[in-house]
């Protein structure tokens, strides 16, 4: 396995008095899917939001390589880290290769024009991974949401970056959508070796799907490590609260959530 | 995306439509003028008809589209900022906090004239401030902008017919302010709209990428680099600018931001690059038709185009308000 990528020290957050993320200390390994779980309100969105840069932490740091992330530029940030957040709209009458051709936006400077060849090539090539190519000239709107989603991770891949977030990627998606998409970020992860850090809800998805999965309760990492190795029914009733009973298929630990 | 033929169609006709208009309203009142005639008196010969067309009817007409352009492209401006194909310069206060303070400097410090536009804009951009800061609330709600702007264009309403009113109302500049009249504009009325203006919706030419990113959700702009209340901020206080100079020189104009980008959002799309230039040419367009029709419908008096506005664009607005649920709905 590879190096550290990410680094998290002594990372807080609070809204108003409410401590959401107490200290957190986190490291994130190159070349690897790993997952943020937990329930409702535990942290693990809010650190998911300031990995990426959209909130500001209030206490610690965050490296990406040997850089703090609130230090870079903006811009130089979303041309190593690309991200697909839960909630997008695009207007109506937005083409799906316009949209897509956005993700050259971190790549452009003022007054220089990039080689339009290349440029292209790496949109046809994020659209063609995600098989939304045949897609092109429809408009975002008349896409189903299992189609959208794809979309919006055409949209990040074609930032071609190294590192890929997702929040809560297969969320309003139906179970066909959900394998689908997984299945594509497996895929990116392995083909491509983008290392992939998202969030999830579905416990047996994360176990299938991550190589290393980091449990959160009341803003603190209560488990990480491989999925095989830490999830049991005992830690999913410190994080969730639920009693739920495991078997064993194939060698692999499941879950049973009823 | 709408096809190419059909939106250059779009700009040809809307070009046609200004010039004939633009004719049409030279030839509106007892002196008449052909073009051939126009053009003579203007360029080749002095012609007395011409003459009096060219001192009366050019700045009244040449400001309504000017201005026109202005309001509605502040309009478009303004709905990409709040991402709120509801707001409007005129319905959430900026005009009349414009014209609250083109008042008072008319009122109290009639030499400072040539300033009206600046004080005008520092009028319009405590409107903006007060009405965007007021109604955010973990994001900005459409709904919550257009009940905190209806409030906000109310009080500055008042107090500019109050300072109207407890002058006597004797002050020709204050009224006119107050009730978006342009009958009797000079040219230098022209001159300071024109200035402001064409300097405005130059800027918002290289504006219009910035306008369509902010389609997109915040974060989202945000992963791809885009600092994106840098860009709300400088959108903003374009949209202010040309809201507040247009609103200087004619008064406060309700419905015409809304309307005219609402229309053209239908005829050539939603990509800004093209989306803006339509509007500047429609917004001319309409408010020139305005001020035609508010000329001709009560011959021998005339009804301010603001009040033509106001009575067309109501019935609009609300038939807007109702469809917009459907996508606008949160």
């Amino acid at each position: 396995m590879g190096n550290n990528i990410f680094r998290v020290k002594n990372l807080s957050f609070s809204y108003g008095k409410h401590l959401v993320l107490n200290h957190v200390d986190l490291e994130i390994k190159e070349g690897n899917i790993t997952t943020l779980i937990g329930a409702n309100g535990c942290g693990k969105s809010t650190l998911f939001h300031l990995m990426t840069r959209s909130l500001n932490p209030q206490q610690g740091s965050i490296m990406l390589g040997n850089e703090k992330i609130f230090d870079m530029k903006l811009k130089t940030f979303a041309k190593k880290v690309a991200i697909v957040h839960q909630y997008n709209t695009a207007p109506d009458d937005l083409s799906v290769e316009k949209l897509v051709s956005y993700g050259r936006i971190p790549h452009q400077k003022l007054g220089k024009r990039l080689d339009p060849k290349a440029e292209e090539e790496k949109i046809r090539w994020a659209m063609e991974i995600t098989d939304t190519w045949k897609y092109k000239e429809k408009l975002v709107s008349e896409l189903s949401g299992g189609q959208k989603q794809r979309v919006w991770i055409a949209l990040a891949l074609a930032q071609d970056t190294k590192i890929l977030f997702l929040d809560e990627p297969t969320t309003y998606l139906d179970i066909r959508y959900q394998i689908q998409i997984l299945k594509l970020i497996k895929k990116l992860n392995r083909e491509y070796n983008i290392t992939i850090i998202m969030v999830l809800h579905d416990i047996n998805q994360s176990i299938y799907y991550s190589d290393e999965i980091i449990a959160m309760k009341e803003g603190r990492i209560v488990a990480k490590g491989c999925p095989q190795t830490i999830i049991d029914t005992k830690l999913i009733k410190e994080i969730y609260g639920v009693e739920l009973e495991q078997i064993r298929l194939e060698q692999r630990s499941f879950v049973i959530p009823v | 995306m709408k096809s190419k033929k059909r939106k250059s169609a779009c700009f040809v006709g809307t070009i046609l439509l200004l010039i004939g208009l633009f004719l049409v309203s030279v030839n509106i009142g007892s002196i008449k003028a052909s073009p051939v005639e126009l053009f003579r008196g203007i360029f080749i010969a002095y012609d007395q008809n011409v003459s009096a067309i060219f001192d009366l009817r050019f700045p009244r007409i040449l400001i309504a589209m000017f201005g026109g352009a202005a309001i509605a492209v502040s309009g478009v401006l303004l709905q990409a900022v709040m991402k709120n194909p509801l707001a409007d310069p005129g319905i959430i206060g900026i005009s009349s906090g414009a014209s609250l303070t083109a008042v008072l400097l008319t009122a109290f410090f009639p030499s400072l004239f040539f300033y009206t536009p600046l004080f005008a804009f520092i009028g319009g951009m405590v409107a903006f401030l007060l009405v965007y800061g007021l109604s955010w609330k973990e994001g900005l709600s459409p709904v919550r902008i257009i009940l905190v702007g209806v409030a906000v264009n109310t009080m500055f309403t008042g107090i500019m017919n109050a300072i109207n009113s407890g002058t006597g109302s004797t002050n020709s500049g204050v009224a006119s302010i107050v009730n978006g009249n342009i009958t009797m504009k000079t040219w230098n009325d022209f001159y300071l709209l024109a200035v402001y203006t064409i300097l405005g919706l130059c800027v918002t030419i290289f504006l219009s990428e910035k306008c369509n990113l902010m389609a997109l959700e915040d974060k989202t702009a945000a992963s791809l680099g885009i600092h994106v209340n840098r860009n709300r901020i400088l959108v903003s206080v374009v949209a202010v600018l040309l809201a507040a100079i247009s609103t200087a020189v004619i008064g406060p104009i309700s419905f015409l931001g809304l309307i005219v980008p609402h229309i053209s959002r239908i005829l050539v799309g939603s990509n800004h690059k093209v989306l803006i230039p339509y509007t500047m040419l429609l917004g001319a367009v309409v408010f020139l038709f305005a001020d035609t029709i508010g000329r001709v419908i009560a011959q021998p008096y005339e009804i301010s185009a603001s009040i033509i506005m106001a009575v067309v664009g109501g019935p609009f607005f609300i038939i807007l308000l109702k469809r917009s649920g459907k996508n606008y709905g949160k």
